[in-house]
């Protein structure tokens, strides 16, 4: 990626990056999942839903950190997308 | 001879290029060596104090139930005689403003204490260093293992590493859990093999970032993934305890004989024998001066006390100490910001005990009817309907009586008299409220319901409600 020539070296390696993706929201999606399942019971959202068997408890817990990570997780890659320089030198132009 | 960085480099922007690029891939593993000494002891201490309590909490029983037990299935919080509901955030919000003071008012106070002895970063890459020690020896002998070609001897000191670590994280997961589930019915499961798929995932997970933090990554989480170790600086003063190479002692550096008077050489009291390198978990020179890196372990203090011994100097070339000392001043205990975090910590702190203590452990929600102001009824009184919500936070169920008060001559009427509600049920009940318009002198009258233990537990309430009458004549 990085040798590309039309992209800059960036000054963090893919590694760091990736950690800034996923380090992040994993501690954001944790407090997330706090604060909902505090204000809302998974037996009743499920009840609202129309579920027969509603899953248990810790499994509603797990499903919503997952979800939550996965939205955090898209946010912390587009902030890190959107890092990079826009400005494409033209031809010729120094780098 | 190195130039000392000085204080640019607390703030973490003075990290050196080489330092971003040698990341994860290109990372060179540090061998801390072993270490002996005052703040050895303390951490080690520390760490099983620490531990201790994580592995043994969850075994502790509370009045004939786990008296440590957030027990997320059924939306309940133990802690020994109270218990909390989801209604109870407000009281672990405080909790958490408290501890985020607290951080800061012992970083202020003494540094990154905090890293060097209470992290669980800390304190599990200890028990897996000293699992590494015990499997494949000093500091010398693992990298020269490391540096060995394949052979079986390598193979089975590899493996039984990792499969103590293992076993090791397994526990660590495994108790983790038992914090969020019945830790009893939890050990059930496990030993006859019926664990819940989703408590399985979860010490699983558990148990990997164990392994991986404390086994792979460990000083890595502090200087790439911790954002306390970022932000710590900006706590510091010059009156924070910080630990420091005392450059103007140790300068120049040079190694000499123990017979040579280090004065007639032009040297320092650094023999310069590295020793603090070799001991640094986080792999950094502390005679560089403050680094964001250092998390205060105190190891290279320990050794370099033990070579100025050797030498028949002078302890504490490498010591606690501050800014403020460093250039000769004094420390000053209580400056204002101590105080300040001290003061607010203990207001926020006092409050909260109070209010844990005058919790009344049942809430009464009022709706008044929404279908209609009021209505006439017979005998000409009027009406008002008011949908009540109780939940029941004690322990225990608990019968409650029902009555309200506020205006004269008013009659309840509440059709199921004294009613039980279970501990944690939410129970709907619809009440009247009659009275005889004339008593009224506004349209709209403040009243008040009240709730009643006659269980025994001493738990009543008053709420607020309203009461509309027709307009006065």
């Amino acid at each position: 990626m990085a040798d590309h020539p039309k992209r800059r070296k960036s000054d963090i390696t893919n590694t760091q990056r990736l950690i800034a993706v996923f380090w992040p929201s994993f501690l954001t999606a944790g407090v997330a999942t706090a604060l909902f399942f505090t204000a809302f019971n998974p037996e009743e959202i499920s009840l609202c839903m129309g579920h027969q068997k509603p899953i248990s408890n810790i499994g509603a817990y797990t499903i919503g950190f997952f979800l939550f990570w996965i939205l955090t997780s898209s946010t912390c890659a587009l902030t890190c997308y959107f890092q990079r320089p826009c400005h494409q030198p033209a031809k010729g132009e120094n780098d | 001879m190195s130039k000392p960085q000085t204080k640019s480099a607390a703030n973490g922007q003075d990290a050196s290029a080489p330092e971003a690029e040698s990341l994860y891939a290109k990372h060179k593993k540090v061998y801390p060596r072993e270490v002996h000494g005052l703040f050895a002891n303390l951490r080690t201490t520390g760490v099983l104090a620490l531990l201790g309590l994580y592995y043994g909490l969850p075994w502790f029983r509370w009045d004939d139930r786990q008296a440590v037990l957030l027990d997320l299935p059924q939306r309940q919080f133990h802690i020994f005689g109270l218990t909390f509901w989801p209604q109870d955030f407000f009281y672990f919000a405080v909790l958490l403003i408290i501890a985020g003071l607290a951080l800061f008012f012992f970083t202020a106070l003494a540094g990154r204490l905090w890293c060097g002895y209470a992290c669980p970063q800390t304190v599990w890459t200890e028990v897996f260093l000293w699992i590494e020690r015990k499997v494949e020896g000093s500091r010398a002998q693992q990298m020269k293992l490391d540096k060995a070609d394949f052979s079986k001897r390598k193979l089975y000191k590899k493996g039984l590493k990792h499969a103590i670590w293992i076993s090791f994280s397994a526990f660590t997961g495994f108790t983790f859990v038992g914090y969020f589930t019945p830790v009893d019915v939890l050990w059930q499961g496990l030993i006859s093999l019926d664990l819940g798929p989703w408590e399985t995932f979860w010490i699983i997970f558990y148990s990997l970032a164990t392994y991986g933090n404390a086994g792979w990554l460990r000083e890595q989480v502090c200087i790439y993934m911790c954002p306390y170790a970022r932000f710590q600086s900006a706590m510091f003063d010059k009156d924070t305890l910080i630990i420091s190479y005392d450059e103007q002692r140790g300068d120049p550096r040079g190694s000499r004989k123990k017979s040579a008077k280090p004065g007639e050489l032009g040297l320092g009291d650094c023999i310069d024998c590295t020793l603090c390198v070799q001991v640094c978990p986080t792999g950094i020179d502390i005679r560089d001066g403050l680094q964001y890196q250092c998390i205060g372990c105190a190891a290279c203090v320990d050794v370099c006390n033990e070579v100025m011994d050797k030498m028949g100097y002078q302890k504490g070339l490498v010591r606690y100490t501050t800014e403020h000392e460093l250039e000769g001043g004094k420390t000053h205990l209580f400056r204002p910001r101590i105080v300040i975090y001290a003061t607010i910590i203990a207001l926020i702190f006092a409050a909260l005990v109070v209010a844990i203590i005058n919790r009344v452990p049942v809430e009464l929600d009022i709706i008044r009817d929404r279908n209609a102001l009021f209505r006439e009824v017979k005998g000409g009184l009027v009406e008002n309907i008011y949908n009540l919500r109780i939940v029941n936070m004690s322990n225990m169920e608990q019968r409650y009586r029902l009555s309200a008060d506020g205006l004269e001559g008013m009659q309840l009427i509440n059709p199921r008299g004294n009613f039980d509600v279970k501990s944690g049920e939410i129970y709907s009940l619809t009440v009247q409220v009659r009275l005889d318009p004339v008593t009224l002198k506004r349209p709209s009258n403040e009243i008040f319901f009240n709730l009643d233990s006659v269980s025994g537990d001493k738990i009543s309430i008053k709420e607020k409600a309203r009461f509309i009458g027709p307009l006065v004549r």
